[in-house]
C-alpha cells in the first residue's frame, strides 16, 4: 500500500441557503445539488473532468432518488464517466462525504474527487398512508380475486391522509429541539447566553459577507445572492421578542432565534492528492489531517442526543497529540446555540471529563473569539446535509488565509451522532 | 414597419381575433411587419413550471428553447394582423432551427423582434419562416427561424410524407434507442399552459380530429425542449439546433429517442416506438 498523503483541499462552492418555502421551494436536490457541482466545475475549470468520485448525500430524500448523487454527477458538467454514490449519516453527511473522499486519497486509491451535500425542507417526500401501503403491498401479494376484494374493503377514507416527514428521533418521538432543550437545562444554559451567541452568528456572517469573504466561494442560485436567513441588525432586543418554542414551563429557553431553522441549499468540496492540485495550477488551502465519529446513548444510556461530538474530539486529539488549545479556528456546527454552549461547558468540567470522557483532567476552555468566526448555521441556515461542506470551505479558506495553522470541526447529528475533523493549512 | 408592444399581449384576445378572422386571410405576401418587444425580464414562477413541463432543471440558466415562448405572443400579434395571408389554424410547425450566442441568464432583460419571411413553395403547399431575435443590450445572442406549413394540396401518398428519408435516422429501427419515453396523455394541456401556445389540436382529441389527427398530438416545441433537457450537462453554451419535425406524437405515446455525438455535433432523433416512424430528428452543433 503507498504511504498516507493527507488529502488537500483546494476550495468548495455552495449556492445561497435559503429559507425553507422560499425562492427554493420549487427546487428539488438534484436541482441544488446540480448547480453546486456546476459552480464547483466553473470555478475549478473541471469541464468534462473525470474525477476519483463524487460522493454526497442527503437527508431529506424522495425513494424515486436513490441514485441523487449519480444522477446530479450524469447533469453537470463533469464527464459523465465520473462515479458517484450516495451517503447519508444526518447532519454529519457534509463533513462524512469530505472524510470518505480525503481517506481515498490519502490511501491512493483516487486522485481528485468532490464532496458534496444538499437538502431541502421545502421539496419534502411525502409517502402514502402506512395503513394503505400496507393494504396495497398484501393486493399485490394476494395470489386470487377473492382475495384481492376482501383486501380492497379494508380501504378507509382516512388512508388518503399521507405520512410527512417529521424532526422527531423514532426510538424517542422528541424532535430535536426537545431534546436539545433538555440538554440545555441540563447544563443550565441560560435565554441570554443563547441569544448573545445567536447575535454574534449574524453580525459575524453579516461581516463576512461585507468584506467579500464568501465572493469566492457562493453562486448565487434562483435570483438569491445571500443567505436568507442572515440578519445584519440582529439584537439581543430583537430576539428577547421570541417566545420559547422547544421545552415547557418557565425553563424553556430555546426559540426560533437561537434554533436553525428550516432550511434549503447545497455545497460542494473539491478534494485531491496534492500532485493533481499542482498540475492543474490550482492552489491547496489545507490538508485534511484527521477524522473522527463517535455516537452516544440517548436512548437509554443517559447522554443529550446532540453531544456526541463531546467524546468524538478528546479521541481525535489524543490520537494527534494536540490539546483542544493548538487550534486557530474552532468551527463547531450551531444546530441551536445552546449545543455549541453545552459542547463547550462539557470540556470544560472536570468531573463530567472524569467521569464520561475518561480523562484525567478537563479539556479545558477555548479562546472563543477563534469559534465560528464568520458565523455558522443559525444565522446561514442548516440544509442538514450541506452544512458539512460549507463549514469544510469556510475553515479551509481561513486557514489559507491566515497562512498557517489548524482549525477544528465538531458537527452534531440526529441519532446521536458527531462528526469532527481538523484541518492544517498547506 | 416596427410594431413596438410595451407590454405582453394577452392571448385569449389574440386566439379569438384568430379564429374570428381565420377565413378572410388569403394573398402571396407576408406583412413587412416586425413586431419588437424591449426590457423583456424573465417570471422565474413561468420559468420553473416551464422547466418542470420539459424537464429541464431549475437553475439561472434559461432553456435554448425558452426565448421561443417569451417571444410566442409577439408572433401571434403579427400572424392575426390583417395583413398576414394565412389563418392560424391549419398551419403545421415543420422544422426549427434555435442558434445561441451565450448561455442566457433568467436576470437577464431581453429585447425580442419577431418577423414573418421567406415565402416559397413546398410540395404540399407553401412555407415560410417566423423568425425570433434575441438581444441584451443592443448584442444579438439568440435566434430562431421556425417554418411553418400551409396545406393546400392533399399528401398524394404516405411516401411523400417524408421525401428525404435521411438513412439511419430514427428510421424502421434503424438504430437503437438511447432513451424510451412515455409521453403522457396531458402534455399537450401542461405545454399549453406553460407556454401560452393553447392551439385546440394540443389539447382536445376531438378538435385534433376535425384537422385530420387521430388524437391529441404534443407541441412540436415541447418535443424540442424535452430533447435538448436530456442533454443536460452535455449541450455546449454556444449552439445551433436544428430539427425537422417529421411527423405529429399523437397522445399519448411511447417513443424512442436517440442520440449520438459525431465530432462536436449531436445527431438526435424520436421516433414511434413500434414502428421506428420517425417524429423528429436534428442536429445541436457546437
Amino acid at each position: 500500500m503507498a504511504d498516507l498523503r493527507p488529502a488537500a483541499i483546494m476550495g468548495g462552492n455552495r449556492i445561497p441557503f435559503a429559507r425553507a418555502n422560499g425562492p427554493y421551494a420549487r427546487a428539488s436536490n438534484q436541482d441544488m445539488l446540480t448547480a453546486a457541482l456546476d459552480g464547483l466545475v466553473a470555478r475549478f475549470g473541471l469541464q468534462n473532468a473525470r474525477l476519483g468520485e463524487v460522493a454526497a448525500g442527503a437527508v431529506l430524500k424522495h425513494s424515486r432518488d436513490f441514485n441523487l448523487t449519480r444522477e446530479a454527477v450524469l447533469g453537470a458538467r463533469l464527464s459523465p464517466w465520473t462515479p458517484a454514490y450516495d451517503v447519508q449519516q444526518a447532519c454529519g453527511t457534509g463533513l462524512e462525504t469530505t472524510i470518505h473522499v480525503a481517506n481515498k486519497i490519502a490511501l491512493g486509491q483516487i486522485e481528485s474527487g468532490i464532496a458534496a451535500g444538499v437538502d431541502t425542507a421545502s421539496d419534502a417526500p411525502i409517502a402514502v398512508n402506512e395503513d394503505l401501503r400496507r393494504v396495497l403491498l398484501q393486493v399485490n401479494r394476494a395470489k386470487s380475486l377473492p382475495q384481492r376484494l376482501a383486501l380492497l374493503r379494508k380501504l378507509r377514507p382516512t388512508q388518503v391522509i399521507p405520512e410527512t416527514p417529521r424532526n422527531a428521533e423514532p426510538r424517542t418521538g422528541m424532535s430535536m429541539g426537545e431534546h436539545a432543550a433538555i440538554t440545555a437545562r441540563e447544563w443550565g444554559i441560560t435565554r441570554e447566553e443563547q441569544d448573545q451567541f445567536a447575535v454574534s452568528s449574524h453580525l459575524h456572517l453579516a461581516a463576512a459577507w461585507k468584506r467579500g469573504f464568501f465572493d469566492d466561494l457562493v453562486t448565487p442560485y434562483l435570483g438569491l445572492q445571500q443567505d436568507q436567513n442572515m440578519r445584519p441588525d440582529a439584537s439581543m432586543e430583537s430576539l428577547a421578542r421570541l417566545k420559547p418554542v422547544f421545552g415547557k414551563d418557565g425553563t424553556a429557553t430555546m426559540t426560533a432565534g437561537n434554533s436553525t431553522p428550516l432550511s434549503d441549499g447545497a455545497s460542494a468540496v473539491l478534494l485531491s492528492t496534492d500532485e493533481w492540485a499542482n498540475e492543474r495550477r490550482l492552489p491547496i488551502l489545507t490538508h485534511l489531517i484527521d477524522a473522527e465519529t463517535a455516537a452516544v446513548d440517548y436512548v437509554h444510556g443517559g447522554e443529550g442526543l446532540l453531544m456526541a461530538p463531546v467524546y468524538a474530539v478528546p479521541r481525535l486529539l489524543e490520537r494527534n497529540k494536540l490539546a483542544l488549545q493548538d487550534f486557530d479556528f474552532y468551527e463547531i456546527h450551531e444546530a441551536f446555540a445552546s449545543t455549541v454552549l453545552a459542547t463547550l461547558k462539557a470540556w470544560e468540567d472536570p468531573s463530567y471529563c472524569k467521569e464520561h470522557l475518561g480523562l484525567s483532567k478537563p479539556l479545558g476552555p477555548i479562546d472563543r473569539a477563534r469559534l465560528n468566526v464568520n458565523g455558522s448555521s443559525l444565522a446561514v441556515g442548516h440544509p442538514f446535509a450541506a452544512t458539512g461542506g460549507r463549514i469544510v470551505t469556510t475553515l479551509a479558506k481561513l486557514l489559507a488565509q491566515k497562512g498557517s495553522g489548524r482549525g477544528l470541526i465538531s458537527i452534531c447529528a440526529a441519532g446521536g451522532q458527531g462528526v469532527v475533523a481538523i484541518l492544517e493549512a498547506a | 414597419m416596427t410594431v413596438q408592444l410595451d407590454h405582453r399581449p394577452g392571448l385569449g384576445r389574440l386566439y379569438a381575433k384568430a379564429v374570428a378572422t381565420a377565413r378572410s386571410r388569403r394573398g402571396d405576401q407576408l406583412p413587412e411587419t416586425s413586431v419588437e418587444m424591449a426590457d423583456v425580464t424573465i417570471d422565474r414562477e413561468q420559468l420553473a413550471s416551464y422547466a418542470e413541463v420539459c424537464g429541464f432543471r431549475h437553475s439561472d440558466v434559461l432553456p435554448p428553447t425558452y426565448p421561443h415562448v417569451l417571444a410566442f405572443p409577439l408572433a401571434m400579434t403579427l400572424m392575426v394582423d390583417p395583413s398576414f395571408p394565412f389563418p392560424l389554424p391549419g398551419l403545421v410547425h415543420v422544422a426549427n432551427r434555435i442558434t445561441q450566442q451565450r448561455t442566457l441568464r433568467a436576470d437577464e432583460r431581453l429585447t425580442l423582434r419577431v418577423r414573418a419571411t421567406d415565402l416559397r413553395p413546398h410540395p404540399r403547399g407553401r412555407q415560410f419562416d417566423m423568425t425570433i431575435e434575441a438581444t441584451v443590450a443592443g448584442e444579438p445572442v439568440w435566434a430562431e427561424t421556425s417554418t411553418y406549413l400551409r396545406r393546400e394540396r392533399p399528401r398524394s401518398s404516405r411516401s411523400a410524407k417524408d421525401p428525404s428519408p435521411q438513412p439511419g435516422e430514427g428510421q424502421g429501427g434503424g438504430i437503437a434507442p438511447t432513451a424510451i419515453w412515455r409521453v403522457p396523455r396531458n402534455i399537450g394541456r401542461r405545454y399549453a399552459a406553460v407556454s401560452g401556445d393553447i392551439n385546440p389540436i394540443h389539447l382536445n382529441p376531438l378538435v385534433a380530429r376535425l384537422f385530420g389527427f387521430r388524437r391529441a398530438i404534443a407541441h412540436g416545441m415541447w418535443l424540442k425542449a424535452r430533447c435538448l433537457a436530456a442533454l443536460e450537462g452535455r449541450l455546449p453554451h454556444v449552439l445551433t439546433a436544428e430539427v425537422e419535425f417529421k411527423s405529429p406524437v399523437l397522445l399519448p405515446s411511447t417513443v424512442g429517442f436517440s442520440s449520438q455525438l459525431k465530432g462536436s455535433t449531436w445527431a438526435i432523433a424520436v421516433f414511434q416506438r413500434s414502428s421506428g416512424r420517425p417524429h423528429l430528428n436534428g442536429s445541436i452543433e457546437a
